[in-house]
């Protein structure tokens, strides 16, 4: 029985390392689709005092991104706040500018921000309240945008391959709160009210 | 390269006005009011006033924005008005947004006001939101011999853990013999679900005495009158301003009156 416990765990590594192999090869495949096409750093925009984040070039003409964001709020700016978003935008329209310049000047898109901590949850404690009573979730948040952008040939203009190019936008954004307190209070709210603001620098690699 | 430079223009000019948000439930941000009812109650006890006390009790403000707008001119055209009390809901969602909206509606106001916290100011980051805006979620102050009492009824979103409303303080605020009168003001009334059933015999107790003149709430949805524990000085709640309602309250020499105003 003592010679038997070595041999069975020869053939446990064994298996392991085979596992291993498979898992990694396999992962190799998927890290080429998974790495990302862009990252972004932005300022504001509802979904941090300072976020960072990967994004995809979604559709075969490259006009849609799919963007992962991490953004925080220290406690000096309101916070301490940490901040999971999911984006999606279209890019419709297009104009060039010039050789090295493109400016996509509306781009609708969506958003969802998740607010982590002790505050916020995806829905309430039914034991203390009634269902419907509060019926929005405090942590999750519904966002609709506008941003444009000025995509940069960098590649071409500081001759580096480096980077592809690099993307200044400002993007608009409301939230499904905000939007439901303008939409009863029309007499004195505009639209213009409920409409936050944050500009973000993206690199495409 | 116009487009270029129109494009720069309004970033500018978006910039200019302060429209960058963090997050909707960030804690405050650089133009947030701050230290409200401390200001407010300063603004209070610097006017003379006369021997009639004669204040409004509004509340339910939650995303009533058209509607708060036209209450403030309502009290504005109001005479010999004193203060405004804003008794609770003061935003819906407990978004910093929300807070700021409701005070540049209340701003407007010719007379200072207060701000007690209700249930929903407690939603997501709200209770903090509160605190920064308008301070103390517990406060009183004295005018005219009266003592305003000021606090926190919402035991429910407390969980019902023994703290809200806060026995110990409030029996600390009633055992006060330099007054004439006392006037609690809360946003959930004792008899009302929201409130913790094990605190509502102290909580009366402490409430209930010769020198109690009424007892203020709001969060119902209706303005009502009871007698719930079968006191002489009853205890009311004022409709939101959510369903068009406040009331103006009316104290002369311990003698109340109140009127409701529907609009």
């Amino acid at each position: 029985m003592e010679n038997s416990t070595p041999k069975l765990l020869n053939i446990k590594y064994l298996l392991c390392a085979a596992v291993l192999l498979f898992y990694t090869s396999a992962f190799a495949q998927l890290g080429k689709t998974l790495t990302p096409d862009v990252v972004l750093v932005q300022y504001a925009g509802s979904i941090g005092y300072g976020s960072i984040g990967a994004g995809y070039d979604v559709f075969k003409n490259k006009r849609g991104n799919l963007d992962f964001v991490y953004g925080y709020v220290p406690r000096s700016k309101g916070g301490i706040l940490h901040i999971i978003t999911t984006k999606f935008a279209y890019r419709p329209f297009k104009i060039n500018l010039g050789e090295n310049f493109t400016l996509y000047p509306v781009n609708p898109g969506v958003f969802f921000s998740y607010h982590l901590g002790d505050e916020f949850a995806l829905s309430r404690d039914h034991e203390y309240f009634e269902k419907g009573y509060y019926w929005w979730s405090t942590a999750l948040r519904s966002h609709l945008s506008f941003s444009n952008e000025l995509k940069i040939n960098t590649a071409e203009l500081l001759h580096d391959k480096g980077i592809k190019n690099v993307s200044l936008y400002s993007e608009f954004n409301t939230n499904d709160l905000y939007l439901v307190s303008w939409y009863k209070n029309q007499e004195t709210m505009s639209i213009t009210d409920i409409f936050k603001v944050g500009v973000g620098v993206r690199m495409a690699f | 390269m116009q487009k270029f430079t129109l494009l720069l223009f309004t970033l500018f000019i978006l910039t200019a006005c302060g429209k960058f948000e963090y997050s909707p439930n960030q804690a405050f941000d650089e133009n947030t009011p701050r230290n409200i009812n401390e200001i407010n109650i300063n603004r209070i006890l610097s006017t003379p006033g006369d021997d009639t006390i004669r204040f409004v009790l509004s509340g339910d403000s939650q995303r009533s924005y058209d509607s708060d707008v036209k209450f403030v001119e309502l009290v504005n055209q109001t005479p010999n008005v004193d203060f405004v009390v804003l008794d609770g809901d003061i935003s819906d969602f407990g978004l910093l947004q929300e807070y700021k909206w409701i005070d540049e509606i209340y701003k407007k106001l010719k007379v200072p006001y207060v701000g007690v916290i209700g249930n929903h100011d407690y939603q997501g980051n709200g209770e903090k939101i509160y605190e920064n805006i308008y301070g103390a979620k517990n406060f009183s102050f004295i005018y005219h011999g009266l003592k305003f009492v000021c606090h926190d009824t919402n035991s429910l979103e407390n969980y019902n853990d023994g703290t809200t409303p806060d026995i110990n303080w409030l029996q600390t605020q009633f055992d006060d013999p330099n007054v004439s009168g006392f006037v609690p003001i809360g946003h959930v009334p004792p008899f009302s679900a929201e409130f913790d059933r094990k605190l509502e015999e102290p909580y009366k107790n402490i409430l209930n005495g010769p020198k109690l003149i009424c007892a203020l709430y709001a969060h119902v949805g209706k303005t009502d009158t009871y007698h719930p524990y079968e006191e002489a000085a009853p205890y009311i709640t004022t409709g939101g301003l959510d369903n068009r309602q406040y009331m103006i309250i009316e104290i002369v020499n311990g003698k109340l009156n109140t009127k409701v105003v529907k609009y």
